[in-house]
Formats: C-alpha cells, sequence, structure tokens
C-alpha cells in the first residue's frame, strides 16, 4: 500500500517536472537527457588568430584523420583576412576523405551530433555587429538540458559557456555548424537533402570512392532518395563501369519514366558502350518530353547532337 | 543596410555556384552531374514553396495592396537566380517560424523583399 503511494507520487513528480520543461516552449525530447561530453576529443590550442586551423584540425583528428592543427594552416589561414573562410574548412575536410556536412542551422541538430560521439565545429561572432570577431570553436559537450555548452576553443581545453551566451554568438553566424563524416557515415538527423549536397560536391571534386560511400549509406536509410543513386550512376560512369551506370540509370527511370537527368545520362551511357541507336532513341525521347522552355532542353540537344555527328564516343574528351 | 547586405551575399553565392559548376561540367561532358540535379531539385522545391506563400490570402492581398497581381509575382519568381530565390526562402522560413505578431511584420517585409526582386520597386535602395 505504501509502495503504491509512492510509486503514485513519483508518478505525479515526473508528471509536472515535463509539464515545467515543455511549458517553456523549447523540444522536450532533444534536452531532458544525461549530458554528454565528448572527453576524448583532441585539443589543438590556437595560435594568434588561427582558430581555423585549430577547430578544423580537432574535428578531423576526432574522426581519425592523423592532422594537427599546424598541417592545416596553408590550407584553411588567410594571412591577409587573419581567418578563415568557410568554404576553405570545407574544401580541406574533403581533401582529408572526410565529408563536411554542414547542419541544419538548430540546436537540436547539434545536440544529435553530440550524442552520436561527433564533435561539432561551429562559427561564433565574439565581438557585436558594429565589429565582429568571427571565431571558430568546437562544441563537445552539453550539459543537462542544454544549460551549459562545453567547448575546445582558442586556448581553452575545457570552456564552459552559457547556454543563452552561446546561442547568441552562434546565432550571429545564422547558426553554422559542420561535422567531418567518415566515408559511409551518416548524419544524426533526418536531413537527406543537406547530406547529399555535401556528397555531390566531394563527387564534383573529385573525391569519388568518399562520395559512392556516402550514396550507398544513404540509400539503406532512404532508399527511395534518387539523388543518390544518381550519384552511384554518375560515379559508376565516370569509372567507365557502364553495366552498373546503366542499371542504377534504368532504376531512376523505373520509378519515374521522365526523369531527363536519368534519360541523358543513361543516351551517354549507351554512346559509351557503342549502342548509338538506343542512345539516340533515349535522347529523342527525353527531348520529346521537355520540349522547349525546360532549362534541361539545351543540355539534351548538345547530347543529341553529339550523338548525331561522327565522335566516335565521348570518353577521352 | 539590408540591401547592402543582400547584394553581397547574393553576389557571394553566385560566385560559389560558377566555381562548383565549373567543376560539374569539366569532370565528364554531356553528363549532367549529381551536383547539378541537386541544385535544380533544390530550385524546384523552393519555388514550389514560394509559390504556395504567394497564393495565401493575406499575402496575396498584401501583393494587392501594392497593385501586384499574385499570379504576375508567382510568374516572376520563376526567373528569379538561384541566389535570389534562396533567400527569398529563407525570409519565408523565417516568417513560418515566427509567432503571431513576427508573422504579420514578416509578411510585410517578405512581400517588399518580393517587389524589390522582381523589379517593381526600390524600397531597400533607401534603407
Amino acid at each position: 500500500m505504501q509502495g503504491e503511494a509512492l510509486a503514485r507520487l513519483a508518478l505525479l513528480f515526473c508528471t509536472l517536472a515535463m509539464a515545467g520543461c515543455a511549458a517553456t516552449g523549447r523540444p522536450v525530447a532533444a534536452f531532458v537527457e544525461a549530458p554528454v561530453e565528448l572527453t576524448a576529443t583532441p585539443f589543438f590550442p590556437q595560435e594568434r588568430y588561427q582558430c581555423g586551423p585549430a577547430a578544423l584540425a580537432t574535428v578531423l583528428a576526432a574522426s581519425g584523420v592523423p592532422v594537427r592543427a599546424d598541417d592545416l594552416v596553408d590550407q584553411v589561414y588567410l594571412p591577409g583576412r587573419q581567418g578563415s573562410l568557410q568554404a576553405e574548412l570545407l574544401a580541406a575536410t574533403r581533401r582529408h576523405d572526410r565529408i563536411p556536412y554542414v547542419l541544419p542551422p538548430r540546436q537540436t541538430a547539434l545536440a544529435e551530433e553530440l550524442r552520436a560521439g561527433r564533435p561539432v565545429l561551429v562559427m561564433q561572432n565574439l565581438g557585436v555587429s558594429l565589429l565582429p570577431r568571427w571565431h571558430y570553436a568546437v562544441v563537445v559537450g552539453m550539459e543537462p538540458e542544454g544549460d551549459d555548452y562545453v567547448l575546445r576553443s582558442g586556448t581553452q581545453r575545457r570552456r564552459v559557456t552559457d547556454r543563452s551566451v552561446f546561442l547568441r554568438t552562434w546565432a550571429r553566424s545564422d547558426n553554422w555548424a559542420l561535422v567531418a563524416l567518415r566515408p559511409g557515415e551518416l548524419p544524426a538527423g533526418d536531413d537527406p537533402d543537406g547530406y547529399l549536397g555535401a556528397l555531390a560536391a566531394a563527387e564534383a571534386t573529385g573525391r569519388l570512392a568518399v562520395a559512392a560511400a556516402g550514396y550507398r549509406a544513404a540509400l539503406t536509410r532512404w532508399p527511395d532518395n534518387r539523388l543518390a543513386r544518381l550519384g552511384l550512376a554518375n560515379i559508376a560512369f565516370a569509372e567507365e563501369e557502364l553495366a552498373v551506370a546503366e542499371a542504377q540509370y534504368r532504376a531512376l527511370l523505373a520509378t519515374d519514366p521522365a526523369d531527363l537527368v536519368a534519360m541523358n545520362n543513361l543516351a551517354e551511357t549507351l554512346a559509351l558502350a557503342g549502342r548509338r541507336d538506343e542512345a539516340r532513341r533515349m535522347i529523342e525521347r527525353a527531348l520529346a518530353l521537355a520540349g522547349s522552355g525546360h532549362p534541361l532542353t539545351p543540355v539534351l540537344r548538345e547530347t543529341a547532337e553529339g550523338l548525331a555527328g561522327d565522335r566516335p564516343t565521348t570518353a577521352q574528351d | 543596410m539590408i540591401h547592402h547586405f543582400l547584394r553581397r551575399f547574393v553576389v557571394g553565392l553566385a560566385s560559389a555556384a560558377m566555381l562548383s559548376s565549373g567543376f560539374a561540367i569539366s569532370a565528364s561532358a554531356g553528363v549532367i552531374s549529381t551536383e547539378q540535379a541537386a541544385a535544380m531539385a533544390e530550385r524546384s522545391d523552393r519555388l514550389d514553396r514560394v509559390s504556395a506563400f504567394l497564393a495565401r490570402a493575406d499575402v496575396a492581398a498584401e501583393l494587392e495592396r501594392y497593385g501586384i497581381e499574385p499570379a504576375i509575382a508567382a510568374e516572376r519568381a520563376a526567373s528569379l537566380s538561384d541566389a535570389e530565390l534562396m533567400s527569398l526562402d529563407g525570409r519565408i522560413a523565417d516568417v513560418a517560424a515566427g509567432g503571431d505578431v513576427l508573422a504579420v511584420i514578416g509578411i510585410v517585409f517578405v512581400v517588399l523583399l518580393i517587389l524589390e526582386l522582381v523589379g517593381v520597386t526600390n524600397v531597400f535602395s533607401s534603407i
């Protein structure tokens, strides 16, 4: 009897506690949890102005890349600006065979990545809008209910920052945040577009194996994702695995027979395989579907002209 | 101020886009790259969201206050550059995230931004 009363009291207490959090209007599930701190995250105390190389080395080393801040100075530090640009951090991450994934600009996305065990590189403005002082740091931990954030920042290995201060300084960069994903590693949140965009950029800069691993992982989580399948097809084409490329383009057309991108690229694949009649029929069908006003029409016409001419293939172009 | 910021933002984006498409095209002539396909899909999603916003009754009323037919605004939105569309879509997302009071101010702001982008007015030049 006494036990039952206690249980009820406990239940009531739980309900009240949850209501208290819910009333503040922030997402309950994301914050009422145990604290997180990725204590094993390495630390590279920054030299003057060089928070970019230091912060990037931190997330890269945490993802298993044997790199130090000094190694990155030439890749990301601009002496003239006494700082680093976001685009350079992305490019340098790709150069080390990691996928630079920019998080959706939300606290919850940051929390999810921390819980998945990945430190998060953030951009902050520690000054004011008239006199900005841009800074890169790495969030490695969050106290219960997100009241404090733990950062590797500047010369401080464990800088504890009050939640409201952190959020204010981070918001001034439009909540810019980056994690370095290993090949085939998926982001914690459900953000196929953001992840696929990062993979496509890796593919475009020639990191084909890393991009392919990511596309395959993406298809295990989002089996209907068309960009992931297109990416695999395009990489197969680039590596002249024509049968693989053809199968993937046809898989895209099986679910959307009007996919002009798949039709165009399949036509190129067939042509490269020496099946020029099939290729021509494919591109003509695409042109008929697109009509004259479609943004892809010029590209389709170019493909059609290439097929009509006497050039054997476009492989060596 | 806002106008200036927007300009710089737009110019930055445009140069980034040019750089990346340069990469994509040189990779293998003739094939449409995954990056180009992603950009196209993103653009069409944005355009859908902007069109849905312009079709809202409160937004249409605001546009009409400035003498703009909502249908014409939607048509012009389709001819915006990727970067312009992106900034517009971002403002709309802000409006959707804000409360009621913010929403009303937000709608007016976005409508003014639309008018500016589609070339009806240059209200931001004076800010």
